[in-house]
């Protein structure tokens, strides 16, 4: 009977739409669009953490971008009246990704925080998953990247450099978390407090207009800025449940 | 092909050659009728109407098959679902044992099981490939009927010999098993 | 009489059908060469530069990161499509006009898969790790996701590999048979394994006859099921365009469809440079035209109910889509594929049209270019314009993407001529089971 009641219920879990388990952190970002100026120091800060290739302007030409967060541009009205609106757009880390069921290799999943992972040695670059997301925040190495002297010596060493045919996306800055999550189990097996974690982005937003944090933790700024009136998904009716929320901009000339 | 001299008796048969399909399956009724062993009858394109004339044929190749469906399901589920719990990726909000993606590689495994077992069937069931060697003239490949009966005696020889040629073939010979 | 004249012919079959192996022209030789070279020159050289160099010397971008790559392994899967699932559904239906061309039709349906198999390493960044899309133990203890349709993609395409590849040798073991008599040589001793020793004893045809009966009946899902799960890499996604239900019955008839085009391609080209003209006639051309028209019509019918679908919609994203695919930036190879593929097969209403050769080839060659470009525009239109304006950008193909394309063109050729060498390309024993055709089936004592 124990072998029976084992396998029912590893049989229920394995079921069970969503995540099989409960979530260890669910690391979610807001993105108030008040805020955010659409400066970009997010998207250096980025490139600088990550080892992000700088591309060169010919393959930006042909449309080969590599940047893990961009700041969209939607231009309105021809000059003199011309309206920008922006948003910065990274991987959503959706809870019911498109692009993770696509992979036959399984070098995308979602893991116990909540992060939807890429796991670089892993990929054959069949660039599905760039096809599947909704997003468009998933880049792919069409080439090897050099970096000429000295710039090597600015890579970050807890990432990788990707080589050719390999996907790529925004991660949380998973290395940051994973020493976060080390440093608290050092310090007594406790859980990352709030605000102890933050990625490249967020610490680098000079309007603060970025926060990131675990959502499971009712008191955490994310978990409050979650209920604010102002908060929405992008793409909300594709039901891929992303970990991004974004806060609406109110502005004065609103229609 | 080696040639295999047995040692022990060999068998001997009488060969008749026909033109058309029809005085060759008359003419293996014939040697039926007279109490022969079940000939065989050869020809460049199958011939209808044997199994009224002499006797029916059960297939095992049915068989085969089902039971290669039935493996090839269950080993498609299995390999899908023991696979996904072996190594645990969540994906996409999904379960980890789905069960679309998993029905339709259940599918394709049926199919291809049954394909495999069909195949094993015909050749356990037609003993293909063929290791000893066995009677076979070529024309019977090109635009002749033959009709094969083994014989055990000489007036049985004689006999069916007579029968071939009552039934109008063109050719009648002796063949002895172990000869080309 | 009737007996004489029958032996007659039956002795012809054969002696066609060896000549057509053994007798090899300078033509022959001329064709085989210069398939070869561009094989080497246009698909090898570019694939080696791009393995070396990586996928930016294909034209793919971001967001458009699948192109004529792609496009070209569904094509050639289509392609596939209508060799082996034609002739097994011929073949349960019993139907004459089949038995010279299945053979033939087959082997195009088996090369087809494999150009297909080479333009999925083609397509990949890192071809070198294909292996861990097959499930096999392993030390990682990784096993392929078998949830991805990519996944279901390659179970699919094993099995019908290995289908057809078995359908089309279990057909052939009496030919070889035959053939094998009449061959001396390196060629003998083939023939010799391959015909597994068959005599043509009445106990062997039944056995013949109902494991491919069973072989046929297991197939033709199977083809169907192939297509569809191809089709679903695409309509998987939630990306608008792509993420619909018709692609699965699309997909198939768009695939029955251009792979009778190119039978019909390949009739013409045996008919003419093999001395076949007493098998291959104007009734396999006719038939053969009469499904071609009734696929196009039937193809037209479901691109109707895809343009009905986008515009019911309203201002969404499909409307979006549509708009995009008859007025955008691909619009003039939107309006030549419904010229080459629901216009001008219209012309196959008119029995003369039919029974001409040469304007069926032309038409069958211009059904393919205009069904490789619907391949291409699903791929290219779809990616180019998905929900987020902000990634809006156009695909344009490299030089390196066009060569290997003719490239994979000529390996299929390449492969197809070492066929006919090789395979008895055309069906000894059901050619004279047509010459049969005085008596019904069944009927065997009347005369």
């Amino acid at each position: 009977m124990n072998f029976i009641d084992r396998f029912m219920a590893s049989w229920r879990k394995y079921r069970k739409p969503g995540y099989y388990e409960e979530f260890d952190y669910a690391w979610t970002m807001t993105i108030d669009l008040d805020r955010c100026t659409g400066c970009g120091a997010c998207v250096t800060a980025c490139q600088a953490e990550n080892n992000i290739p700088i591309v060169g302007e010919k393959e930006l030409g042909r449309g080969r971008e590599m940047q893990w967060i961009r700041i969209e541009r939607y231009w309105e009205g021809e000059y003199p009246n011309a309206k920008l609106s922006f948003i910065p757009m990274l991987c959503q880390h959706c809870d019911a990704a498109p692009c993770e069921t696509v992979c036959p290799v399984s070098a995308t999943y979602h893991n116990q925080d909540g992060l939807n992972t890429q796991i670089y040695n892993r990929c054959i670059g069949t660039r599905s998953c760039a096809v599947y997301c909704p997003y468009e925040v998933r880049y792919f190495n069409y080439y090897d990247h050099h970096w000429d002297a000295p710039l090597e010596q600015q890579l970050n060493p807890d990432v990788t450099v990707r080589e050719k045919g390999v996907m790529e996306k925004c991660t949380f800055c998973v290395q940051r978390i994973r020493q976060a999550k080390d440093h608290a189990k050092d310090d007594g097996r406790r859980r990352v407090k709030d605000g102890e974690v933050q990625p490249a982005c967020v610490q680098t937003c000079p309007s603060e207009a970025m926060t990131f944090g675990d959502r499971k933790d009712a008191n955490s700024v994310v978990a409050k800025k979650m209920n604010d009136p102002r908060a929405y998904h992008v793409l909300e009716e594709t039901n891929t449940l992303p970990s991004v929320v974004y806060l609406k901009k109110v502005s004065a000339n609103a229609d | 092909m080696h040639r295999r001299n047995r040692g022990t008796a060999m068998t001997r048969n009488v060969l008749g050659l026909f033109r058309d399909p029809d005085s060759a399956l008359a003419a293996a009724g014939r040697l039926k009728g007279a109490g022969f062993e079940r000939p065989e009858l050869m020809s460049p394109i199958p011939i209808h109407g044997v199994e009224e004339v002499l006797g029916p044929k059960k297939s095992v190749i049915k068989r085969f098959t089902l039971v290669g469906g039935l493996l090839g399901a269950i080993s498609g589920f299995t390999l899908a679902a023991w696979t996904a719990v072996l190594y645990v990726h969540p994906t996409g909000g999904r379960p980890i044992i789905t069960l679309p993606p998993f029905l339709i590689i259940t599918y394709e495994m049926t199919i291809l099981f049954g394909i495999l077992a069909t195949v094993l069937g015909f050749l356990i069931s037609a003993r293909f490939p063929a290791i000893r060697e066995r009677i076979y003239v070529p024309e019977t490949a090109v635009d002749r009927f033959a009709v094969v009966v083994a014989c055990s005696s000489d007036d049985l020889l004689q006999r069916a010999e007579s029968i071939l040629h009552e039934a109008g073939a063109e050719e009648v010979r002796r063949i002895t098993e172990g000869d080309s | 009489m009737q007996t004489e004249v029958r032996q007659a012919r039956f002795a012809d079959v054969n002696d066609d059908v060896v000549r057509s192996l053994v007798v090899t022209g300078r033509n022959y030789y001329i064709a085989l060469g210069i398939a070869g070279f561009v094989t080497l020159t246009c698909f090898f050289f570019p694939w080696f530069y791009q393995l070396y160099y990586g996928i930016g010397a294909a034209g793919m971008n971001s967001p458009t990161v699948w192109g004529t790559y792609l496009a070209s392994f569904i094509f050639w899967i289509g392609l596939s499509h209508s060799g082996t699932l034609l002739s097994c559904v011929l073949h349960l239906t019993n139907s004459e006009w089949r038995k010279a061309m299945y053979r033939s039709a087959e082997a195009m349906t088996f090369f087809s898969l494999f150009v297909a198999i080479t333009m999925v390493m083609v397509h990949i960044g890192r071809p070198w790790f294909i292996h861990w899309a097959a499930p096999y133990p392993n030390q990682m203890g990784l096993w392929p996701n078998f949830r991805s349709p990519l996944m279901f993609d390659v179970m699919a395409i094993m099995t019908y590999l290995t289908g057809s590849g078995i359908f089309i040798y279990m057909g052939a073991i009496p030919d070889f048979a035959a053939v094998r008599d009449r061959t001396t040589g390196w060629r003998h001793h083939l023939y010799v394994l391959l015909s597994l020793g068959w005599r043509g004893t009445d106990k062997e045809w039944h056995r013949l006859g109902w494991a491919y009966t069973f072989l046929a009946v297991l197939i033709i899902p199977l083809a169907v099921s192939v297509h569809s799960i191809v089709s679903w890499d695409f309509a998987l996604s939630i990306v608008p365009g792509l993420h619909q239900t018709i692609f699965a019955p699309y997909f198939v008839v768009g695939a029955i469809y251009s792979g009778t085009a190119g039978i019909v391609t390949v009739m013409f080209v045996l008919r003419k440079y093999m001395n076949f003209e007493h098998y291959i006639t104007k009734l396999h051309f006719d038939n053969l035209g009469k499904l071609l028209l009734l696929l196009s019509l039937l193809w037209t019918y479901i691109n109707m109910l895809e343009l009905f679908t986008g515009w019911f919609s309203g201002t969404s994203t499909e409307y979006e889509q549509l708009k995009y695919k008859l007025t955008g930036f691909y619009a003039p190879l939107y309006w030549e594929m419904i010229l080459f593929c629901a216009v001008a097969p219209l012309l196959l209403i008119s029995r003369k049209f039919r029974t001409s050769f040469v304007p069926m080839l032309i038409l069958s060659i211009a059904i393919n270019i205009g069904m490789y470009t619907e391949r291409f525009l699903i791929v290219a239109t779809t990616l180019s314009r998905q929900y987020l304006p902000g990634s809006w950008r156009v695909y344009v193909p490299s030089l390196v993407e066009i060569s290997i394309l003719v490239g994979s063109l000529a390996l299929f050729v390449t492969l197809f001529l070492l066929f006919v060498k090789i395979f008895p390309s055309i069906s000894i024993y059901e050619i004279k089971e047509t010459m049969d055709a005085p008596k019904k089936q069944g009927d065997r004592h009347d005369t």
